[in-house]
């Protein structure tokens, strides 16, 4: 495996040609597609927000900014699988004409998505400031800000390995991308995105099993990464708050690291076992494209 | 002089399933295996290329030629036997092999730079040079896919030849340029070769082959069947061409 990247390592400058390709082509070459590129997800948020806040009563304080914090790494994880299942396809001609190792490409739709999660995590830095501390007089900018570096580069990993795997499976089964999007349909109700993990656990809190089995449970569900990364962003770029759902309240929790280190272990052991996937298959992709 | 291409034993298999059953649905609903053809595409070849030999590999279609250059090009990998090459490799398998239809002349350059794993710098460093070989100047900021085959030829060659590699691997694509630019091509393989580089080509323009290669290696359903002196061996390639006609 350290042969692999070590070769990889090499054709950096491809990967960032086909980095900086893949932006301009997203936003036009101009500032103006960025935001325009933002106005689907800002769209969703604000539908959701209405949905969430007056139709189910999920109250909770500044409730657009807590979705935007869990909304903008879906969207990251989700374009990056989505892109990635069709890269290999769209280059057919460059994997049966020329050699280079191949992870390139799914690398370069990663860390495309990557660059662009940066930009959108900027403007919502820049909503946190001024709209939610400055005009809501909210808070704003917390110091355990400091875990977000960490947090990008863990999900940075789980994606990689997803991608390595998606990317190959693609080219040998061609529906992959319609049973990807089926599936990432369904992990987006599934993830705490548009409700807090607090109501998983409690909506656990009610099923007649001992109540050490609750804490055990509550803590596997943390475990799936996806799961332990959305809440963990949530919770380390935002206050608590008060949760309450249709008047009763919810006990919010804090922030659990001893289950998101272990989360950040299954990140990395996929990231390990997507290369390895991957290495074993990309020299038949020439042939199979 | 030392080797350039070392090749052992060197077999291909293909298994060309004969319905595309691709797709994760399929292979849930159906229990029988898509019936698989066996290809051979390849048998057994050795041959030991040093660095200053200019081969031309010949044969009928389907005898394995492109699929030899793919192997030492490391685009394919062999089904069983050893490829050694040692020196940098530039390749052109194909018209617009590499060449993206979206980015312009000039990007282009840069981009297979990048795919022959040079670095910024040096791929400015030898800009100047392919764009004077390849004639392109009116057309260099223009996107590729405005091109002609005429001139998708004149880049791709000048980008393969002009970044300086130690071994060239040309697939039938001379062929396309006109007479001009077909003995330019000629004429600069032939510097290339005296200053003691290797390259190997795929060629069934044999007048070609005989004037610029000094080595021809003859492919026959994916074994060498004569490996030598150009002239001897297009000359028992001809032969045999011949009397397979009468018969």
């Amino acid at each position: 495996m350290i042969a692999h990247i070590r070769e990889l390592l090499k054709y950096r400058d491809l990967l960032k040609q086909l980095v900086v390709r893949d932006l301009k082509v997203r936003y036009k070459n101009s500032v103006l597609g960025f935001f325009w590129s933002l106005l689907n997800p800002l769209v969703q948020v604000a539908t959701i927000t209405v949905v969430v806040k007056y139709v189910l009563r999920l109250d909770i304080a500044n409730y657009s900014a807590y979705l935007l914090v869990a909304y903008l790494p879906w969207v990251f994880f989700q374009m990056a699988l989505l892109d990635s299942s069709q890269v290999l396809i769209i280059h057919r001609d460059l994997l049966r004409k020329v050699y280079f190792p191949r992870e390139v490409l799914p690398l370069s739709a990663v860390l495309s998505n990557l660059v662009h999660f940066l930009l959108a995590l900027v403007v919502f830095f820049a909503y946190l400031v001024f709209y939610i501390h400055l005009i809501l007089h909210g808070s704003g900018i917390l110091i355990t800000t400091l875990w977000l570096p960490v947090l990008v580069a863990l999900q940075c990993l789980l994606i990689v390995g997803l991608t390595c795997i998606v990317s190959c499976l693609n080219v040998f089964y061609e529906d992959t991308k319609y049973v990807l999007a089926v599936f990432l349909n369904v992990c987006f109700y599934l993830t705490p995105i548009m409700y807090p993990a607090e109501l998983v656990r409690s909506w656990i809190g009610t099923w007649s099993v001992p109540e050490v089995y609750k804490t055990v449970l509550y803590k596997l569900y943390l475990l799936n990464p996806m799961n332990a990364l959305i809440d963990a962003y949530r919770k380390t770029l935002l206050p608590v708050s008060e949760l309450k759902l249709r008047e009763t309240p919810i006990e919010a929790l804090p922030l659990d690291y001893g289950t998101l280190a272990g989360a950040a272990v299954i990140c990395a052991l996929v990231a390990i076992g997507g290369y390895a996937f991957f290495n074993a298959r990309k020299w038949v992709f020439a042939e199979r494209v | 002089m030392s080797t350039a291409i070392l090749l052992s034993g060197v077999t291909k298999v293909f298994d060309l399933p004969h319905e595309k059953q691709t797709s994760i649905k399929a292979a849930v609903l159906s229990f029988r295996k898509p019936p698989v053809q066996r290809l051979v595409a390849l048998d057994d070849v050795s041959a030991s290329i040093e660095h200053g030999e200019s081969v031309a590999v010949i044969g009928r279609n389907g005898s394995g030629k492109s699929t030899l250059l793919r192997i030492i090009a490391r685009v394919y990998r062999q089904t069983s036997g050893t490829v050694e090459v040692n020196g940098r490799l530039s390749t052109m398998l194909d018209l617009g092999a590499g060449i993206e239809p979206e980015l312009t002349g000039r990007e282009n350059i840069f981009f297979n730079g990048a795919i022959m794993g040079l670095s910024m710098p040096q791929i400015r460093a030898k800009q100047d040079r392919i764009i004077e070989f390849s004639e392109l100047d009116g057309f260099i900021d223009a996107p590729a896919k405005t091109y002609s085959n005429g001139m998708l030829l004149r880049l791709g060659f000048s980008i393969a030849i002009e970044t300086d590699p130690d071994i060239l691997l040309v697939d039938e694509v001379i062929a396309v340029g006109d007479a001009a630019f077909q003995q330019k091509c000629y004429r600069r393989i032939n510097e290339f070769k005296n200053a003691g580089r290797t390259i190997v080509f795929v060629t069934h323009d044999l007048t070609a082959a005989r004037s610029v290669a000094s080595r021809a290696i003859w492919l026959d359903a994916g074994k060498v069947r004569a490996d030598g002196e150009v002239k001897s061996v297009i000359d028992s390639y001809l032969a045999a061409s011949a009397s397979k006609e009468e018969t």
